[in-house]
């Protein structure tokens, strides 16, 4: 699969045929796919996000990445201009305990629903179903136990309505309060 | 020692306990309990929350004494549910102290959820948002396309419009054959096993004959000589030749 020509590309060159690859297909690819359609190994592939993500600092488009997806968005800051010509459905307010099962499960993913009301202490069949309709959470699969739950993660729209670049971009969990007074 | 208990208790209970099978404050039965020294079987912890209900009915106590009574309360039930397990041990009071931790350790962990959620709702309501292009494909899955009656019409309503207005066309009577066009689309699709919706039409020089050729290409369809697809959505429509499954 990978041939001689992955010597020839560079990573700017790389970066380059990875911007018009997400450009054209216009959606989340998962570097395992570019892989193929680079025919490039993964630390080059990795290297080309990195590289991509640094040359549109300060562009209206932004590299965005939800753990092995990567799109190529409108920065956050461009939102009101897209807004106006897009008139996007975005979902708008969710409510407190939405955002409250997001927050647990972007911060624990993947987790199942058990542990999900383990923490918030209250049964969390119907907000998770809202969710999922909404696009913001998906099964990312089934934990290996008995009855084989399902577990739920994030997906590349819970980082469009946030407007982050990544996971990693959530705001650092707070310290416990036994450690603080 | 748990006369001592008791007496420290029996200043400030948060409920005294009347059952034929114990008459205390509801803290010395958890106690007891817990060092099965009282068979909570022999306790009906039904009748007793129905009488704890009652009383504090006509008397509403503080709510720490209410919330202590919840946590009591949830203590026997737990160790009668317990002893009626064949296996599972009845906790000693250091596992209530661990109980207590994990109860604790679990409302810590969801107040610093309930702040990054004040946090995510804060930088959704911003409208901050990042967009993806205007057509995803994913919208819709590509396995999923299918043409409809109404594409296919919307596709001939396409040609038609590309025809010249039908008042230049000379009236006299024309023959177009049904037949002759469904032989005439045969012929093409064996030339040309794959062809583009609009390609098929190249020839048409009327209207009549546009429709006479869309009616053969239905009817081809239908015996299975021919079938339809899109590639995406709002994509070409693409007519594929194919052998007839059965003979007729």
């Amino acid at each position: 699969m990978i041939g001689g020509a992955t010597q020839v590309r560079d990573t700017t060159g790389l970066a380059a045929a990875l911007e018009a690859v997400l450009f054209t297909l216009n959606r989340a690819v998962t570097v395992l796919e570019l892989q193929d359609i680079l025919q490039s190994p993964l630390p080059d592939i990795e290297a080309a996000a990195a590289s991509l993500a640094e040359a549109l600092t300060g562009r209206g488009l932004f590299l965005q990445r939800h753990q092995d997806q990567l799109q190529l968005v409108t920065d956050p800051a461009q939102a009101d201009v897209v807004r106006r010509v897009l008139r996007p459905e975005y979902p708008s307010r969710l409510s407190p305990a939405a955002y409250e099962t997001l927050a647990i499960i972007a911060y624990r993913q993947p987790l199942t629903r058990a542990r999900i009301e383990e923490i918030r202490g209250v049964n969390c069949e119907a907000v998770l179903e809202s969710l999922e309709e909404k696009g913001l959470i998906t099964e990312t699969g089934r934990l290996d136990a008995p009855g084989t739950p399902r577990l739920f993660g994030t997906t590349m729209k819970f980082l469009q309505i946030l407007g982050l670049r990544s996971l990693d971009e959530l705001p650092p969990l707070p310290q416990s309060a036994s450690t603080s007074s | 020692m748990s006369r001592e208990i008791a007496a420290e208790l029996e200043r400030d209970p948060v409920y005294v306990v009347r059952t034929p099978a114990f008459d205390g404050p509801i803290e010395l039965l958890l106690t007891l309990a817990q060092r099965a020294e009282v068979d909570l079987k022999a306790v009906s912890l039904a009748s007793l929350t129905d009488e704890y209900l009652r009383a504090i009915e006509q008397e509403a106590p503080p709510l720490d004494r209410l919330a202590a009574f919840l946590v009591i309360g949830a203590r026997l039930v737990q160790i009668k549910a317990a002893g009626l397990m064949p296996q599972a041990a009845v906790g000693e009071e250091e596992d209530l102290q661990a109980w207590e931790d994990a109860i604790k350790g679990r409302l810590e962990e969801y107040k610093r959820f309930k702040e990054l959620a004040e946090s995510l709702m804060r930088r959704h309501a911003s409208g901050r948002f990042t967009f993806a292009g205007l057509l995803e494909p994913e919208v819709i899955p590509q396995a999923r396309v299918q043409v409809s009656l109404d594409a296919l019409a919307t596709a001939f309503r396409q040609v038609l419009d590309r025809l010249p207005p039908p008042e230049q066309v000379t009236v006299e009577m024309e023959h177009v054959s049904l037949a002759d066009k469904l032989e005439e689309l045969r012929q093409m699709l064996v030339r040309q096993a794959q062809m583009n919706f609009s390609a098929i039409f190249r020839h048409a020089r009327t209207r009549l004959e546009a429709v006479v050729t869309f009616l053969a290409l239905l009817e081809l369809i239908r015996i299975g000589e021919a079938r339809v697809a899109q590639a995406s959505a709002f994509g070409e429509i693409t007519v594929h030749g194919q052998e007839r499954k059965t003979a007729e």
